[in-house]
């Protein structure tokens, strides 16, 4: 196996098991991985926006070959030229001179300019995928002569019923022009428990998606862990359990209260 | 039962990281001794392997890899198998990334995938990659795909590309399939891919948000959906080639059993305290 595929799985094991001593309490190891995810995470993004997007997309189309602006440089992506992209390109200087005080509130233009695109896109998508089809979709012939009354999974009467008393005993709860009493107050209640049970599914599903996380994570770990990776983890675990207990022995946990 | 009760409370006030020890060892010992445990396929699976299967042969199907390293674990294995359907009934694939560490999952895939299948590039899959813009990107895809994509991850020009010939936009292809592990995803292929052009959508997501999504699949807006790693053990079960999703799942079951027990535990314990405070 090549160096550096065995450099880069020590280097792995290291800030796996440098952000899984957190769980025993914030410590040095667990600031470096933090630290170094930041920086990296910071300089891959600006790095793939700058090649992927700017170069390709804006200065290809600002300094195509056999452009008008190809004296000063030539970026060839087969783009025509194209004037309207000084536009954004002025938009991004704007937003970069925020880092100067004098000039900061140029960056409100390009700020103002995205603000209003995304919300444009947005409400578009918003509207037609999430209200006017969930509507449609809500709207369900209840007692269709073809649907069983009782079915675990798939449609039913039962589960249209569901449907019908949930979403509207829910919509009711956040309807605040009436107050929530008597047998109304039963009704929005209703609601309430609809809620809960779908914040209750929720915190399952993020419980369950963690787990799988923690999987990848050990899965990874056993196979650094073998002799093919020089048992990268091993030697990684002895370092940061020595260290941390060395840590730990020097800076005692404080006591609460 | 006031020794029973004790024994509940001191439990109930046990050091966390003896929690998170225990979750350790549940999770561990099963990656390193595998237990097979009986998977059960559910509808919403079924669905994705139905939609998936009904593709007419040699179709153009877009996959989508909108997910990172954080949630390969949970994604990888979806759009493993999704490719692994796609490929046995000879459809070409088309791979776009709405997040940029999407592309190196891709990568990783094809490599994986091509120890099968002998892949040719630009006769079985081309790599179109990442390009940043999130939904604006979709909405592009929807209208023309050539002004989003010039050249592919290799910097192809895509008019040297015989497999893009005739592919202009979306509506070009049969199907659409996003592994999504959040934001761009899912949601956006919905609002901008899939209702607008009328191109059938599945997606494999996260299990975090599944319940976000479901109100899709039960519209028929998304064609079932494969909902984290038990939603991927499932899908390697319907295809028959078991994986590391399926490997994954006793551990994922004696976690969920470690964490219900401390649930309960710390249920019983709040409710004894309680009334023993309003005892005294």
């Amino acid at each position: 196996m090549a160096f550096s595929t065995i450099l880069g799985a020590w280097i792995a094991a290291f800030l796996t098991l440098g952000i899984l001593s957190y769980l025993y309490r914030d410590n040095p190891f667990y600031k470096i991985a933090e630290h170094v995810f930041v920086g990296v995470s910071a300089a891959y993004w600006a790095a793939t926006f700058y090649w992927t997007q700017i170069y390709p997309n804006l200065f290809g189309r600002l300094f195509p070959k056999d452009g008008p602006l190809a004296f000063i440089a030539e970026v060839d992506f087969n783009h025509e030229f194209n004037v309207l992209y000084f536009f954004p390109l002025l938009l991004g200087v704007m937003m970069l001179l925020s880092i100067f005080k004098q000039f900061n509130w140029m960056a409100r233009w390009g700020i103002a300019y995205t603000v209003g695109i995304a919300a444009g896109l947005k409400t578009y998508g918003y509207l037609s995928s999430n209200v006017l089809s969930q509507i449609s979709a809500s709207a369900v012939d209840i007692f269709s002569g073809s649907l069983p009354f009782f079915n675990m999974s798939g449609d039913s009467v039962f589960n249209n019923i569901v449907i019908l008393v949930g979403t509207i005993s829910a919509l009711m709860y956040f309807y605040f022009s009436r107050e929530q009493t008597g047998s109304y107050g039963k009704f929005t209640r209703l609601g309430i428990y609809f809620l809960m049970i779908s914040f209750g599914a929720s915190f399952g599903f993020a419980v369950m998606g963690r787990i799988s996380l923690l999987i990848g994570r050990f899965n990874d770990l056993i196979l650094f862990s073998s002799p093919d990776y020089n048992y990268g983890t091993f030697w990684m675990m002895l370092f940061v359990v020595v260290i941390l207990g060395f840590w730990s022995f020097q800076n005692p946990e404080k006591k609460e209260g | 039962m006031k020794f029973l009760e004790d024994m509940i409370l001191k439990f109930g006030s046990v050091d966390r990281r003896f929690i998170f020890l225990l979750i350790g060892l549940a999770v561990f010992i099963p990656l390193l001794r595998p237990i097979d445990l009986p998977i059960r396929t559910t509808p919403t699976t079924e669905k994705v392997y139905n939609a998936i299967d009904a593709i007419p042969a040699n179709s153009k199907v877009l996959m989508s890899f909108d997910y990172g390293p954080s949630t390969k674990p949970e994604i990888h294995p979806m759009t493993l198998g999704v490719m692994r359907q796609l490929l046995r009934k000879d459809h070409q694939i088309y791979i776009t990334c709405l997040w940029p560490d999407g592309l190196y999952m891709a990568l990783d895939a094809l490599e994986e995938i091509n120890k099968e299948f002998e892949l040719v590039e630009y006769e079985d899959y081309v790599l179109l990659g990442f390009r940043p813009g999130n939904e604006a990107i979709v909405k592009g895809l929807a209208s023309d795909l050539r002004k989003v994509y010039t050249v592919d991850s290799k910097g192809t020009m895509l008019a040297d590309i015989p497999m893009m010939d005739g592919v202009n936009n979306l509506k070009d292809f049969q199907f659409i399939f996003t592994g999504s592990a959040g934001y761009p995803g899912t949601f956006e292929w919905v609002q901008y891919g899939g209702d607008p052009t009328g191109v059938p959508l599945s997606s494999g997501t996260t299990s975090i948000q599944v319940n976000e999504v479901m109100p899709y699949v039960q519209s028929g807006q998304v064609r079932g959906i494969l909902a984290g790693m038990p939603g991927a053990a499932e899908y390697e079960k319907l295809i028959g080639t078991p994986g590391i999703a399926i490997k994954g799942m006793a551990a994922q079951s004696f976690a969920h059993l470690v964490i219900v027990f401390f649930i309960v535990l710390g249920n019983l314990a709040y409710f004894i305290t309680e009334r023993r405070e309003r005892k005294y």
